[in-house]
C-alpha cells in the first residue's frame, strides 16, 4: 500500500516540500563543515537542534499528509476543490483511476485555454 | 455612602438591566429572520429546529455558524475602522517633523493600531469567513461545537474594550493607553517594576495585557473548534484529497494557533505578574531576551496565522475568474503545511540585532530562507493559474491580483531581511515597516476584500455596486503602494521606526507616505458606503450562480447552498423587476461570444 501511495505522481507533488528540506540540509552540512565562530556545545548544539528539529518535523508532516491525501485519492473519487458534493460536478478522476492522479488539475486546461483568446 | 444606599443602588441597577433585557426581547424589527433557506435546518435525525428568535436576542443567543460568521465579520470590520482611523491620525501627525498630537498620544495610537489590526481585525475577519463558509463547503451541518463557537466570539468584545481601555479612561483622568508598541518589549513594558517608571501607560498596559489574554483564549477556542470540525464533520465525499484549499489553510492556521497562542498567554501572565505581583521573570539577567524569545515564538507563527487563510481565499477565488482550476492544487496544499511547520523555526530572525550567539542566528537564517520557498511556490501557482486563463476583472479578481502583486513585493523584501548582514543594516528602520505592511495591508487586507466582495451576494443576497468596488480597489492599490514603498525608501535612508518625530531630510518621503494613506482612507470610505448601502438597498441576486461560474465549470458547493436558500425563500419584499447586472457576471453581447468560445468542459474532465 505504501508503495502504491507514494508513486511517481505523489513524489512529484512532494517536490515542493523537498526543496525547503534540501535547503535546511544544505545549511546543516555547510555549518558542520564551515564554522567561523568555532564549536561550542551549547550554542552549536542549539544551532543544529533547531535545524534538525525543523527538518524532521517537516519530513514527518509531509509524509503523514501525503499518506492521507494520496491515500484518499486512491480510495475515493477526486473532485476539483469545492466541488465534492456539488450536483452535476464531474470528477477529476474516479477512485479506480490510479494513474495520472496529481497532474490532472495542472495539465487539464492547457489544450483548451488557447481557444478563449 | 452608607450600606443601605449601596444596596438600593444595586437593586435599582438590577431592575434597570432586567428592564433593558426585556425591552430588547420585544424589539422585533432589528432584522427579522426566516429559518427556511437558512442552511442546515434539518439535522441528521430529521429534526427540524425551531425558528430563531427575532430581534437582537437572535444575535445574542445564536449558535448558527453563519450568524456567528456575520458577527465575527461585523466585529472585524469595526476593529478595522478603529485601527484605520488610528493610523490615519498617525500619518497626519507625521506630515511635519514635529509631532502634532504629542509623542504620548502617538505612541498610544501606534500600540493600539498594531494590536487592533492583528488581534481584533485580522484574526476575527478570518474567523468570519471560516465560520460562514467552511461548514457549507465541507458539507457539515454546523461547527463541531456550536455553543463553544459562540463563546469564542463573545469573549472578543470585552477583549477589545480592555485593549482600548486607556483611550476611554484618559478623558476621565484615570489612566492612558499603553505605549509599549505591539511587541511589548521588556524592560519598557515592565513599568514601575522595571526601569521605565511606568511612563508607558500604567494601568492601561495591564488592561491591554488582560484584553490580549482574553482574545488569545477566544482564538484558541475557535481554533480547536475548526480542527474538530474539519477532522470530524466533513461530508462523505469530502475526503482529504477533496478538501478545498481554504479549509486546508484554516486547518493549518488552527494548528499554529493551538501551539502559539497558549505560549503568548503564558508570557502575558508572566508580564502581568512582574508588573503587579513582584515576580521577576523578565527583570533578572536575560529577562529581556526571554521576553523576546517567548513573544516571537508566538509572534512569527502569528504572521502565518493571518496570511495562510488569506492565501487560501485567494487560491479559492482567483481561479473562479481565471476560468480554470487552481494550477498545482496539491503544491499549494503541501506548501501550506510546510509553512505551518517551518513557521515555528524562524522566530529569532526578529532578534538578529539583540546580540544573541552568532551560531544560533545562522540556524534561524537557514530556516527563514527555507520558508521562503513554499510562499514563492504559491505565488507561481497563482500566476500560472492566470496564464492563458479566461480572466474576468471583477472586483474580487482585482483584489486577488493586487494581493499577488503586493505579496511579491512584501515577500521579496522579507527574503532580504532573512539574511543576517542585511537585517543588521535595516533592523528597526521603516524598511521593516514597509515590508510587513506590504504583507498585512497589501496582501492580507486585499484578500479579505476579495473574499468580502466575492461572497457578498452569498451572505446578503444582494450585489454590491461594481463601479464603487473598482474605485475602492484602485484607490487602495495605488495608496498602498505609495505609502509602503515610501516606507521602504525611508528605511534605506535610515529612518528608525516607531518615532513620532524625525529629521528634516525624511520629510518628503513621510509626506508622500501620508498622501498614500489618505488615498487609502478615501478608498475605504467608498468601500464602507458601498457595503452598507448595498447590504440594505443593493439589487437582489436572483441567480444561484451570480458570477456565472458554471460556464467555466468552476462553480463551487457554497453557491449550491445559496441556490437552495433562494429556492426555498418564503417571501421577498417585492423584489425588483430588473435583471441584476452582476459585477463581471453579466452576459451581454460581448461576453456572450467570449462565453461561447470558452470551452465549458475545460475544467471538468
Amino acid at each position: 500500500m505504501e508503495a502504491k501511495i507514494f508513486d511517481r505522481e505523489t513524489i512529484l507533488d512532494l517536490v515542493v516540500n523537498f526543496i525547503p528540506l534540501g535547503i535546511i540540509l544544505f545549511f546543516i552540512g555547510a555549518f558542520a563543515v564551515f564554522a567561523p565562530w568555532g564549536f561550542e556545545p551549547m550554542a552549536s548544539g542549539l544551532m543544529f537542534a533547531i535545524m534538525v528539529v525543523m527538518f524532521l518535523a517537516l519530513a514527518v508532516l509531509t509524509y503523514l499528509s501525503a499518506k492521507a491525501i494520496a491515500g484518499d485519492e486512491k480510495r475515493a473519487t477526486v473532485y476539483a476543490q469545492g466541488q465534492a458534493g456539488l450536483e452535476g460536478a464531474e470528477p477529476i478522476h474516479g477512485h479506480d483511476d490510479a494513474a495520472d492522479t496529481s497532474a490532472a488539475t495542472d495539465a487539464e486546461v492547457d489544450d483548451t485555454e488557447s481557444t478563449s483568446e | 455612602m452608607d450600606i443601605s444606599a449601596q444596596i438600593s443602588l444595586t437593586v435599582l441597577m438590577g431592575v434597570f438591566l432586567v428592564a433593558v433585557a426585556t425591552w430588547l426581547t420585544r424589539v422585533e424589527n432589528w432584522r427579522s429572520y426566516s429559518p427556511v433557506g437558512g442552511g442546515a435546518i434539518v439535522d441528521r435525525s430529521g429534526y427540524v429546529e425551531e425558528e430563531k428568535p427575532a430581534g437582537i436576542i437572535r444575535w445574542l443567543t445564536t449558535v448558527d455558524h453563519k450568524d456567528i460568521g456575520i458577527l465575527y465579520g461585523l466585529y472585524g470590520i469595526t476593529a478595522f475602522v478603529v485601527g484605520g482611523l488610528m493610523v490615519t491620525a498617525m500619518r497626519i501627525d507625521l506630515v511635519t517633523s514635529e509631532s502634532l498630537l504629542g509623542t504620548a498620544t502617538y505612541n498610544g495610537l501606534l500600540t493600539s493600531h498594531g494590536i487592533t489590526m492583528l488581534f481584533l481585525f485580522g484574526t476575527p475577519i478570518i474567523a468570519a469567513f471560516a465560520n460562514y463558509l467552511i461548514p457549507l463547503i465541507i458539507g457539515a451541518d454546523d461547527m463541531a461545537f456550536p455553543r463553544i463557537n459562540a463563546i469564542a466570539f463573545w469573549l472578543l468584545p470585552p477583549a477589545a474594550l480592555l485593549i482600548w481601555a486607556g483611550f476611554f479612561a484618559k478623558p476621565l483622568g484615570l489612566f492612558g493607553p499603553a505605549q509599549t508598541a505591539w511587541t511589548m518589549y521588556t524592560p519598557l513594558s515592565t513599568g514601575a517594576a522595571g526601569g521605565s517608571a511606568d511612563m508607558v501607560g500604567g494601568a492601561g498596559v495591564d488592561m491591554m495585557l488582560l484584553g490580549l489574554h482574553l482574545s488569545g483564549v477566544a482564538t484558541t477556542i475557535g481554533a480547536i473548534n475548526f480542527i474538530a470540525t474539519i477532522f470530524t464533520q466533513r461530508g462523505e465525499k469530502v475526503t482529504w484529497a477533496n478538501l478545498d484549499i481554504f479549509s486546508w489553510t484554516v486547518l493549518t492556521q488552527s494548528g499554529l494557533i493551538l501551539f502559539a497562542f497558549p505560549l503568548l498567554g503564558s508570557a502575558l501572565v508572566m508580564l502581568l505578574a512582574d508588573r503587579n505581583f513582584g515576580t521577576t521573570f523578565f527583570l533578572s539577567d536575560g529577562g529581556n531576551m526571554l521576553w523576546q524569545h517567548l513573544f516571537w515564538f508566538f509572534g512569527h507563527p502569528e504572521v502565518y496565522v493571518l496570511v495562510l487563510p488569506m492565501m487560501g481565499i485567494v487560491s479559492y477565488v482567483l481561479p473562479r475568474f481565471a476560468g480554470r482550476q487552481l494550477f498545482g492544487f496539491k503544491f499549494v496544499v503541501y506548501s501550506t503545511l510546510a509553512i505551518g511547520v517551518l513557521s515555528f523555526g524562524v522566530w529569532a530572525h526578529h532578534m538578529f540585532a539583540t546580540g544573541m550567539d552568532p551560531r544560533l542566528r545562522t540556524s534561524f537564517m537557514a530556516v527563514s530562507m527555507a520558508i521562503a520557498i513554499p510562499s514563492a511556490v504559491k505565488t507561481f501557482n497563482w500566476i500560472t493559474t492566470l496564464w492563458n486563463g479566461r480572466i474576468r476583472l471583477t472586483t474580487p479578481m482585482l483584489f486577488c491580483i493586487g494581493f499577488v502583486s503586493n505579496f511579491i513585493i512584501g515577500g521579496v523584501t522579507g527574503v532580504f531581511l532573512a539574511s543576517i548582514p542585511v537585517d543588521l543594516v535595516l533592523h528597526d528602520t521603516y524598511y521593516v515597516v514597509g515590508h510587513f505592511h506590504y504583507v498585512v495591508m497589501g496582501a492580507i487586507a486585499f484578500a479579505g476584500f476579495a473574499g468580502i466582495y466575492y461572497w457578498f451576494p452569498l451572505v446578503t443576497g444582494r450585489m454590491y455596486q461594481a463601479s464603487l468596488g473598482k474605485a475602492h480597489f484602485w484607490l487602495t492599490m495605488i495608496g498602498t503602494n505609495i505609502t509602503f514603498f515610501a516606507m521602504i525608501l525611508l528605511g534605506y535612508g535610515g529612518m528608525p521606526r516607531r518615532y513620532a518625530t524625525y529629521l528634516p531630510q525624511f520629510a518628503s518621503l513621510h509626506q508622500l507616505a501620508t498622501l498614500g494613506a489618505l488615498i487609502i482612507f478615501v478608498g475605504q470610505l467608498i468601500w464602507f458606503w458601498n457595503m452598507v448601502s448595498s447590504w440594505f438597498e443593493g439589487k437582489r441576486v436572483e441567480s444561484a450562480d451570480p458570477w456565472n461560474l458554471a460556464d467555466d465549470g468552476v462553480n463551487t458547493i457554497e453557491w449550491q447552498w445559496f441556490g437552495t436558500k433562494l429556492d426555498t425563500q418564503l417571501a421577498t419584499d417585492g423584489g425588483e423587476a430588473d435583471e441584476v447586472a452582476t459585477d463581471g457576471g453579466q452576459v451581454d453581447a460581448d461576453d456572450a461570444s467570449a462565453d461561447a468560445d470558452a470551452d465549458p468542459e475545460t475544467n471538468t474532465e
